[in-house]
């Protein structure tokens, strides 16, 4: 077969294959449109009439993960429609915040919180975004507890403090989360126990429970159920009132004797933007209630090692405000919250935003001088390979003089913050130097290109797309995009045209918006 | 252990089961292909799906997501140099590579074939192996995990080819763009710019589409590149079984490293990948093919990254212990159907431990079949004329990387990703070290200041195994470049 017409069936495949999609998703849209269809908000009666969102802060796996999956799976009952779990990890819980406060406040978008993110928000100067939100229900916690190694001979607490007295500031607990719950939990259940210990932050609390059982640490800080994974692990101590009835053995501080440590603990909930419609709160009061009440749900839980404990609002939003205030103290005892003000050198004053803008700016501009400069000199054959070497120093000395406001170094972290990032600007500065150098030495050109007009133009007409989907809405924009850069191209066969581009948008929302529930942007200019 | 492996095996060899695994490679292949869905978002978006199975079975079609997952990155990443995952970047080097000179159908064929054999070594090493390697995996100190960062970020001496210089500013400049985000140690934001996407960096997916897939249509476009890569009307000469002998040992080393690596929490298929890729060069007959086209190349980085399933699966079974985003994801599927994955279960359900090994291998026999059809079907991506791939390449980057976590920033991110990444390649950078620098930094960061916390800086020197790796990759940062340095003085001699 010639190619022309292999290369034609193989078009015309793809299109009544696409032709195919759009006839069998029709009833699929239909109903989907009915569906987005802005509904009376102040009635309930009919409230959810579309998927409700659970966005979770984490990856999948975990326990708020799980905690939102199996809500979701039981809520179900309850509801005409199905409760989806999306995850948003990023920032220790503000990039699924800021998400889900971008979305109305009409019921249909939930956020699985935990403690940790209040934490998170406080040490991160984000505490704003605590009141924005409407702190609906608290539904389970579980304490703080130490876990030892067997192997290790650190069977109890006593061994373990022990070993604290004698290390003197050396003994190391492993833990997650980076200025989280755990790690300021770790810091009160030390100076309540008057020892020291050195706070080894891992990535999430699997790898550090395998360092654990490699010995590398004396303790790990975490939930019971990491206890459960080996038989080499231990609960030394819980930092409850009460013993778990899973781990009868295991004994709280309170009987230890080290007193204030009998709330240290993460909870688990659900929180919506504030100023969502009266009914659907009820609404959603009456499903936690019935969800929280639930048998399966309960079985589901069993020998998880957390407390099912259902509290309302207004009890929630007091437990919110409490750790609020007990972060703000003991993030800034940890040294996790710098009070502004504080600097050692004019150079962090950088770090503020005014300071920051002019320097960028600044550079910026150099560098645009520089081609400039550049294109009208005898280096004009060269202008672009300096400028690539250009802007990467220039990208070196902004993130070193940025680097000047990040935490200094400390007596355990002695690299620091600014410690790594400095050691690969120290390397690719004189590399680019050295590069420089060769670049000015080896003046023969390096063979005249063209100007790239057609990819200018390109590249305009895809950043025009990209920013006008916002606007107009995911399919609309590239229903004008598509046919667009093909006709760009010179590509002149209107059928052709139009079939991809239909194949190609029911393809995206039949994929995306329909199975994977990613919400195609619908549009400013319409939403 | 033979009995209940067979055991395992038969368990799997009916209808239900056989069909979950069909279902699960299938579908994993797709979300692998589609830059933007990672696995664990595959394997996460199918668990719901599995509250009304049995345990076992859910197992069975989870694993095989998982495995398909694993495989797919490299259908994109070979056919239009989009890495459909993180790990399949090694793959789009040399594959992508052999598509542009017309032999896709060598490169799929390898990569489908090396694939199968990795992901049957690593299960095996998993059955017999686990709980030794277990063992190692939890004594393995961050001191060491710095040295294999720092092993992995040797490969950029091999990737550099004549102009070395050029290849370490750009793996620098990956290193930068990585310390971008919430410092992991100390909880402050570096460079952020008070931009909240970018709280935890840059996201490696759309860097990766960006500067891979994004730049070389840019390039396209630039050098007027319009003929399709493949001429339809010539016969594909797929790789035959000689073939695949000729690529045994590469395909044997690059399962084992990629299991190996994968079994340590937190490494992962990547640096497993780009580890293979760097040993199997070394190793080589024709190391100045890689690069350009090598198949060998292909089979080492594919190799590692189908084995590097099996390998998180040992943590995850023996210590339930997530060892890959995956698998974490697994774990919280297991919980869901109440099991409790950790030595008990060795104890408590040997059927289902076996019944997993058994659907690994069954899965890995599927995919072969799968694969090697629906590579007959994808091949003909290379057949639509440019100027429609184009175009449906930078649609596929837009809503691959909103697809991440649905945020028009990330695609402007691609598209800036791109932009660079084409003028980086216009002036001859390699681009790989970038994503090497990009993938690797933050381990290598992280577990040096944190051995440093642990145990001081004499710790990466007094700790035997951290010593010899820290020699091992210092050397291999030196030796190619020594080696290119006296050929080229032998070639200016003669």
């Amino acid at each position: 077969m010639p190619e022309r017409s292999r290369r034609a069936l193989v078009t015309s495949l793809f299109g009544l294959f696409g032709l195919l999609l759009v006839l069998l998703a029709m009833p699929f849209t239909l109903s989907g449109q009915q569906a987005d269809a802005p509904d009376d908000v102040s009635d309930a009666g009919n409230f959810p009439a579309q998927p409700v969102r659970i966005i979770v802060y984490t990856s999948p796996g975990g326990l708020i993960d799980f905690t939102a999956r199996r809500f979701a799976d039981i809520a179900r009952k309850y509801s005409d429609q199905p409760f989806v779990v999306i995850n948003r990890p990023g920032g220790g819980g503000i990039v699924a915040f800021e998400e889900a406060l971008q979305r109305p406040a009409d019921g249909y978008t939930m956020l699985a919180v935990t403690r940790s993110n209040i934490s998170k928000m406080v040490a991160t100067g984000r505490d704003g975004l605590i009141d924005q939100l409407d702190w609906h229900s608290y539904v389970m916690d579980n304490p703080h507890v130490l876990i030892s190694n067997r192997d290790s001979g650190l069977t109890s607490w006593q061994a373990l403090y022990r070993e604290a007295v004698e290390k003197a500031g050396g003994q190391l607990w492993l833990g997650a989360d980076i200025g989280g719950v755990k790690h300021v939990s770790g810091v009160k259940m030390a100076r309540q126990a008057g020892i020291e210990m050195r706070w080894i932050p891992y990535g999430s609390g699997g790898e550090a429970v395998a360092a654990l059982l490699g010995q590398l640490g004396s303790t790990y800080l975490g939930n019971p159920r990491d206890a459960m994974s080996s038989d080499d692990l231990q609960i030394i101590a819980v930092a409850s009132d009460k013993r778990m009835a899973q781990f009868p053995d295991a004994p709280t501080f309170e009987e230890l004797g080290v007193p204030g440590l009998k709330d240290e603990n993460i909870w688990r909930g659900f929180a919506f933007r504030q100023g969502m419609p009266e009914a659907r709160r009820a609404w959603f009061t009456d499903l936690m209630e019935k969800v929280t009440s639930d048998p399966d749900w309960i079985e589901s839980w069993e020998g998880e090692g957390v407390n099912l404990q259902y509290k309302a609002s207004d009890e929630f939003q007091k437990i919110v405000a409490r750790d609020r205030e007990e972060f703000s103290y003991y993030l800034k005892e940890i040294g996790l919250l710098r009070e502004r003000g504080s600097r050692q050198s004019l150079l962090e004053g950088i770090g503020d935003a005014p300071a920051r803008q002019f320097f960028t700016g600044t550079i910026i501009v150099l560098n645009l001088l520089l081609a400039v400069i550049l294109a009208h000199s005898s280096f004009r054959q060269r202008t672009g390979e300096l400028m690539v070497l250009s802007a990467v120093a220039s990208l070196a000395v902004l993130f070193f003089v940025l680097s000047a406001s990040l935490p200094p170094p400390s007596p355990i972290d002695t690299i620091g913050a600014r410690g790594v990032p400095r050691l690969w600007i120290y390397l690719l500065l004189p590399l680019a130097i050295y590069q420089v150098f060769l670049v000015l030495r080896h003046r023969e050109a390096a063979g005249d290109r063209e100007r790239p007009y057609q990819l200018f133009r390109f590249i305009g007409i895809v950043t025009c797309y990209i920013l006008l989907v916002p606007w107009l809405g995911y399919l609309l924009a590239s229903a004008i995009y598509m046919p667009a850069a093909l006709w760009f191209f010179d590509y002149r066969k209107p059928l052709r045209i139009a079939i991809l581009t239909a194949g190609w948008l029911l393809f995206s929302w039949l994929v995306f918006q329909r199975v994977l529930y990613v919400d195609l942007p619908i549009g400013r200019l319409f939403g | 252990m033979i009995e209940h492996l067979f055991g395992g095996i038969g368990s799997v060899l009916s209808w239900v089961p056989l069909f979950a695994i069909v279902a699960g490679i299938v579908l994993g292949i797709m979300v692998g292909a589609m830059p933007g869905l990672s696995p664990s978002m595959g394997v996460a978006l199918l668990v719901p799906f599995t509250y009304g199975m049995s345990p076992m079975l859910a197992l069975i079609l989870l694993v095989a997501i998982y495995i398909g997952a694993s495989y797919g990155g490299s259908i994109t990443a070979i056919m239009i140099n989009a890495p459909g995952t993180p790990s399949a970047v090694v793959t789009a080097i040399d594959g992508y590579q052999l598509t542009k000179q017309g032999k896709p159908a060598r490169a799929l064929g390898i990569s489908i074939v090396t694939s199968t054999v990795a992901g049957v070594i690593g299960t095996l090493i998993l059955i017999f192996f686990s709980a030794p390697l277990a063992a190692v995996a939890v004594g393995f100190h961050p001191a060491e995990y710095f040295a294999v960062a720092l092993f992995g970020l040797a490969t950029i001496s091999s990737l550099a080819g004549k102009n070395w210089l050029k290849a370490f500013v750009a793996a620098m400049l990956g290193l930068l763009i990585n310390t971008v985000g919430t410092d992991p140690i100390s909880g402050a934001e570096r460079f952020t710019f008070n931009i909240t996407p970018l709280s935890d960096g840059f996201l490696l997916i759309p860097a990766l589409i960006g500067l891979f897939a994004l730049s070389e249509v840019f390039s396209g476009i630039e050098k007027r590149e319009f003929k399709p890569a493949r001429a339809s009307n010539i016969k594909d000469e797929w790789p035959r079984l000689i073939d695949h002998w000729k690529l045994r040992f590469v395909t044997l080393r690059s399962s084992i490293i990629g299991t190996v690596i994968g079994v340590f929490p937190g490494a992962g298929a990547t640096i497993a990948a780009f580890i293979s890729y760097d040993i199997a060069q070394r190793i080589s007959k024709k190391p100045e093919a890689y690069g350009k086209g090598s198949e060998e190349g292909v089979a080492a980085a594919e190799g590692a990254n189908s084995g590097s399933v099996g390998g998180a699966m040992v943590p995850l079974l023996t210590l339930g212990i997530p060892g890959s985003a995956t698998t974490a994801v697994l774990i919280g599927a297991m919980m869901i159907h109440k099991l409790s994955p950790g030595p008990q279960l060795f104890i408590s359900s040997p059927e289902i431990v076996y019944g997993i090994f058994g659907a690994m291998l069954v899965a890995n026999v599927v995919l072969l079949i799968v694969g090697l059809a629906g590579s007959r079907l994808w091949i003909h991506v290379t057949s639509i004329p440019k100027e429609i791939l184009f175009v449906l390449i930078t649609m596929m980057a837009t809503i691959g990387s909103f697809a991440v976590r649905n945020s028009m920033f990330d695609v402007l991110c691609c598209l800036g990703f791109g932009i660079i990444g084409w003028i980086l390649k216009r002036y001859d950078y390699p681009l790989a070290p970038v994503i090497l620098g990009i993938v690797l930094g933050s381990i290598a960061e992280t577990n040096f200041r944190r051995a440093i916390m642990m145990d001081g800086l004499g710790v990466f020197l007094s700790r035997p195994v951290s010593a010899v790796l820290l020699v091992l990759a210092v050397l291999s940062f030196i030796i190619p470049l020594v080696g290119a340095h006296r050929r080229r003085k032998a070639a200016q001699g003669a």
